[in-house]
């Protein structure tokens, strides 16, 4: 008896090996599959479709996770989904970092989206690991000519544009004006003004400036490289190295130490970038930097606070103007897996008829601004209260766009540029100098070895 | 005399103690959700509430459709249990009454699966659920659960199914009961509270769950209430008025039911696995 | 004869099938992977050998969440022992409320994870909780204290935290463990002039052994698998300090999404973890035979 149970169970588990292990050698075959030819084969596709009738399901992984932003984009879905009856649209949002860990392991198992927004920093990983498939003939489509070029090129390998921009913004230094006033201050122009401006603002349960360091986002990253990019300073060395050991890098991390030990609430160590916000929303920071979401987290947390709340460009070691300036060009990208790029390619291609998108950017009012050129200057664009009323912000903010990238992607768009914001090296140095004293340049070394690391596995 | 009433004095203090500790983070997440906007950030020492609202719960429920999300997990958490019980008590039975001595190796490699850490079957199973077509479904949440149900259950019936006297059985056999008869007719009454604290453990694991479910569902409309009250923490804007009323919805409900089953746990362990 | 062999096995069959369904493909996909280059975002990867166990093995880091793993486990074990021990004790000896008392403190068992994260970041919340603001308020601290942030103190109220959920569980069962004593032992016992800490040594501890084992390797093998609590509270911050083993391996798989070295260390986890089992059933075998005797 106990020898048929034995060989029943043996018979079981090389079943299920067996089944397991035809499963994975076609999953890989299937990622073998056409490569190279996908752009070309599909432009021409596209034509020969233009004329027949969509068809068939696509999902839609976005990180809009709320409010009027959901909205516009089921609006523009459901509408999408009224022109061709056969097409279903199916949307489904996730918080940016869930996002994050959701792509990955969907990719593990063959379980990604037709199309989603990603982060500028993971493109490229998503182009590394041969995730997503070129846009050349959407662009084309709606236009190449109306994209700014720097968007397009951060998006893009070997001329292939891997990704549309969607909406654009750049980061900025937001203040409080009313507390300036009282406290007789003027704007900072220079990385000292702002701190002393900082540390005097930190009393009766207001902090000057956080400086937000968890490691579960990229913000510490994201303060540094405003510090060493605006004085014409880079995280990445020229061949694509890590580079924390400069001068201006350890000189950039010892100012935010500074900070963060004279003008920050000291939970902010574990803060990724909506803790960070919130601070500013609820009116407990002086200042901050991000973009112009802030006008409507602000909005929405404290509207008393409103008309106090303005941006400014981000301050420079000497005062002089930015020699380098950070943006963010929200991507939409196609997953190779998808069956039907075309109605993908469709789709997008409806967010940018004029009345959805300036719909659709009116929905976080200067947060988000125009991607393509001609949008700003048109009278439905300009009627909305709020960008009426946050005139000076918006065109502090657009006056950034055109100059600016991503970070690390002054070199160009690399995976190890997207290496130095996803794996979060550089939040861990912070901590560890914080947390266990290490010697600043001890720290900086470490962080920059580890990261070198990381990308040459990422490379090879 | 006065030495057993100063010794009850003394676990009244103490149990009172605790059970401020026990009860003081209900009691803040419940009225943190109803203080009016602002006041929650705005004078973090106030105790009491200037002013009630329940504009968060309206926000939680019809915004953001929560409701939705209850309702996955009191399926998923039911289907579950009802599966993981119904093959646990027949495995149970099996092994205290056919295969008594495969059972305590049985049972040893059941436990060994409770063992496996959760972290290293999210990547296989989110694998296998892709394969299977599964993903992003309740049923495949369901079976993936089976995996920490089962064992689990199994472990604590098996002691359950001991405490039944065969001589029981043996009588209903002269009676011409077959096997399946007498387990449904004379075992499952006899050990039935053995079953209920069992079912209640597992319907608790499975409500309480977090990683599987977030990384096998996407769909908002099918996320359970772990993972929906995950995403408000990640979303646009860091509301706590809604995360505390959010928790407050998920938590009163499983409280209530805990209350009133609490005499069917404390069974649990010692009646059971232990004999 | 023949038919009656044949119902038998549908009653194990079922369960037999399921879990070997469940755990077979993830057993040696794990087993396989750890011994492979891979990537989770990278389809191509190729064989290592034993590399990752040694890369691991040799990673302070490793050892740093192991040693985090232990003090976490050991530290939340005692204390839940303890507090569920004392209260059950407590709970036992009064009459008045007892029911109350019961159902107050079951509560903390019903919070899944997520809520205890919420409840608890935003008690001890640096800015807006009200514990920090308290203590500032009542000048027992300048400036507010880093419950979660500070590398020792947040490794503290982690556990704390963890004891506050899991004490009830303890409690419950040694309550009704102690319910089974029968109470003509202690009246036999106090006629003979044993004193209560006697009692105690000779009555109550031998019937209540078992479950409290079983308890200890049921509390053992959650909390040292335990991954939401720690993640959804502190994530493993600041700087490493509250990262436990399970912390460590999700790290590894989608952080650095080195899949391959991943599953090396749950393995590894798996492995220590059975023969901690197996320390504590050869404890429990040695007990159960005593009383048989």
């Amino acid at each position: 008896m106990r020898k048929k149970i034995l060989s029943a169970m043996l018979s079981l588990t090389m079943l299920c090996t067996a089944l397991s292990g035809c499963g994975s050698s076609a999953a890989k075959e299937e990622s073998k599959a056409p490569e190279q030819n996908s752009s070309e084969a599909r432009g021409s596709e596209e034509k020969a479709e233009a004329n027949a009738e969509l068809e068939g399901d696509i999902t839609f992984w976005h990180s809009f996770t709320q409010g009027p932003r959901l909205e516009t984009i089921q609006e523009a879905a459901d509408k999408f989904m009224e022109e061709h009856p056969k097409v279903t649209i199916k949307i489904e949002t996730f918080s940016w970092n869930d996002f994050y860990t959701k792509w990955t392991t969907g990719l593990a198992s063959g379980n990604v989206p037709d199309m989603s927004t990603a982060l500028v920093g993971q493109v490229s990983e998503m182009i590394n690991s041969d995730a997503i498939i070129p846009l050349n003939g959407l662009i084309d489509d709606i236009g190449r000519d109306k994209f700014y070029e720097n968007a397009l090129n951060e998006l893009s390998v070997d001329g292939n544009n891997y990704a549309v921009p969607l909406y654009s913004h750049a980061m900025v230094m937001w203040v409080r004006k009313d507390l300036l006033e009282k406290n007789n201050l003027e704007v900072p122009k220079t990385w000292d003004e702002l701190y002393e401006e900082a540390k005097a603002l930190t009393k009766d349960g207001i902090y000057g400036l956080s400086f937000p360091c968890g490691s579960t986002d990229f913000q510490a990253t994201n303060f540094l490289n405003f510090y060493v990019k605006g004085a014409g300073g880079s995280l990445l060395t020229d061949d694509l190295k890590a580079n924390l050991t400069s001068d201006l890098a350890i000189e950039g991390i010892n100012y935010w130490l500074k900070v963060y030990k004279d003008c920050s609430p000291k939970d902010s160590i574990n803060y990724n970038v909506l803790d960070q916000a919130t601070l500013y929303y609820q009116g407990k920071t002086a200042f901050d930097f991000n973009s112009g979401f802030q006008i409507s987290g602000v909005a929405a947390n404290s509207p008393d606070l409103l008309d106090y709340v303005d941006c400014y460009p981000i301050p420079t070691i000497k005062g002089t103007e930015q020699k380098g300036i950070t943006t963010s060009n929200q991507p939409l990208v196609i997953w190779k897996n998808s069956k039907h790029p075309e109605i993908c390619e469709a789709f997008i291609k409806t967010l940018y008829e004029e009345d959805t998108y300036v719909k659709f950017l009116h929905s976080v009012p200067v947060g988000m601004l125009p991607a393509i050129k001609g949008i700003e200057d048109s009278e439905a664009y300009k009627e909305d209260p709020t960008i009426q009323k946050f005139a000076h912000a918006e065109e502090v903010i657009s006056s950034q766009i055109p100059g600016g990238t991503a970070i690390g992607f002054e070199h160009g768009p690399s995976v190890q540029a997207g290496i130095l914001t996803n794996q979060h090296v550089i939040e861990e140095m912070f901590q560890d100098i914080i947390t266990n004293g290490t010697d600043v340049k001890t720290a900086a070394k470490e962080a920059e070895d580890k990261l070198n690391s990381l990308m040459e596995a990422a490379t090879q | 005399m006065r030495k057993k009433y100063f010794a009850s004095l003394i676990s009244h203090i103490y149990l009172l103690l605790l059970c401020f500790f026990a009860v003081f983070p209900l009691l803040w997440i419940i009225i943190s959700s109803i203080k009016g906007k602002g006041e929650l950030t705005g004078n973090p020492t106030a105790f009491l509430p200037k002013v009630v609202t329940l504009e968060y719960y309206r926000h939680v429920i019809f915004d953001l459709g929560f409701i939705v999300n209850i309702r996955n997990s009191v399926i998923i958490s039911l289907a579950t249990t009802g599966i993981a019980i119904t093959i646990s008590a027949l495995a149970a039975y099996g092994i205290v009454r056919f295969f008594p001595k495969i059972g305590t190796v049985l049972s040893k490699v059941l436990v060994t699966t409770y063992i496996f850490p959760p972290i290293l079957l999210a990547i296989p199973y989110s694998i296998v659920m892709a394969k299977l077509g599964l993903t992003n479904t309740r049923i495949g949440l369901v079976l993936v659960y089976l995996s920490f149900s089962i064992p689990y259950a199994v472990w604590l019936l098996v002691g359950f199914f001991k405490t039944v006297p065969i001589g029981i059985e043996e009588a209903a056999k002269i009676d011409g009961a077959n096997k399946i008869q007498v387990f449904m007719q004379v075992v499952v009454p006899l050990v039935a509270p053995g079953i209920v604290a069992t079912a209640i453990y597992t319907f608790i694991n499975v409500w309480n769950e977090f990683l599987y479910s977030l990384i096998l569902i996407n769909d908002t409309s099918k996320m359970t209430v772990a993972v929906a009250l995950r995403s408000l923490n990640g979303s646009e804007i860091l509301d706590w008025g809604d995360m505390m009323a959010a928790s407050t919805l998920v938590v009163v409900p499983s409280i209530i039911f805990f209350c009133l089953i609490q005499n069917k746990i404390a069974g649990g362990l010692s009646e059971g696995a232990v004999k | 004869m023949k038919t009656r062999s044949y119902t038998k096995w549908l009653f194990v069959l079922p369960a037999v099938i399921v879990v070997a369904a469940l755990f077979i493909y993830p057993i040696f996909s794990s087993l396989f992977f750890s011994m492979t280059s891979k990537n989770l975002i990278r389809p191509r990867y190729s064989f290592l050998g034993l590399k990752n166990y040694k890369d691991i093995l040799s990673d302070p880091k490793f050892w740093a969440a192991f040693l985090n793993s232990l003090k976490w486990t050991v530290y939340s074990l005692l204390g839940q022992i303890l507090v569920g021990f004392t209260a059950a004790l407590a709970l036992n000896r009064v009459k008045l409320f007892k029911g109350m008392y019961k159902t107050l403190l079951i509560i903390p068992w019903a919070f899944p994870s997520i809520v205890i994260a919420f409840s608890w970041t935003w008690i001890l919340n640096g800015v807006y909780g009200i514990l920090p603001n308290l203590l500032v308020k009542w000048k027992i601290y300048e400036t507010a204290p880093q419950f979660l942030t500070e590398k020792n103190l947040a490794f503290i109220v982690l556990v704390l935290i963890n004891i506050w959920f899991g004490a009830p569980m303890i409690m419950v069962n040694v309550l009704s463990a102690l319910q089974t004593v029968p109470q003509d032992q202690y009246e036999a016992a106090k006629i003979d002039g044993a004193s209560a800490l006697q009692s105690f040594q000779h009555i109550t501890i031998p019937h209540i052994k078992l479950v409290m084992g079983l308890l200890v390797v049921l509390r053992t093998v959650w909390i040292f698998n335990n991954f939401d609590l720690i993640y959804l509270i502190t994530g493993g911050g600041p700087a490493g300090s509250t990262q436990t083993v399970p912390l460590y391996a999700y790290e590894m798989g989608w952080g650095t999404k080195l899949l391959g070295k991943s599953s090396a260390v749950t393995v590894l986890l798996f492995i220590f973890l059975m023969s901690v089992c197996i320390i504590y059933f050869t404890i429990m075998n040695c007990w159960e035979r005593e009383e048989n005797k």
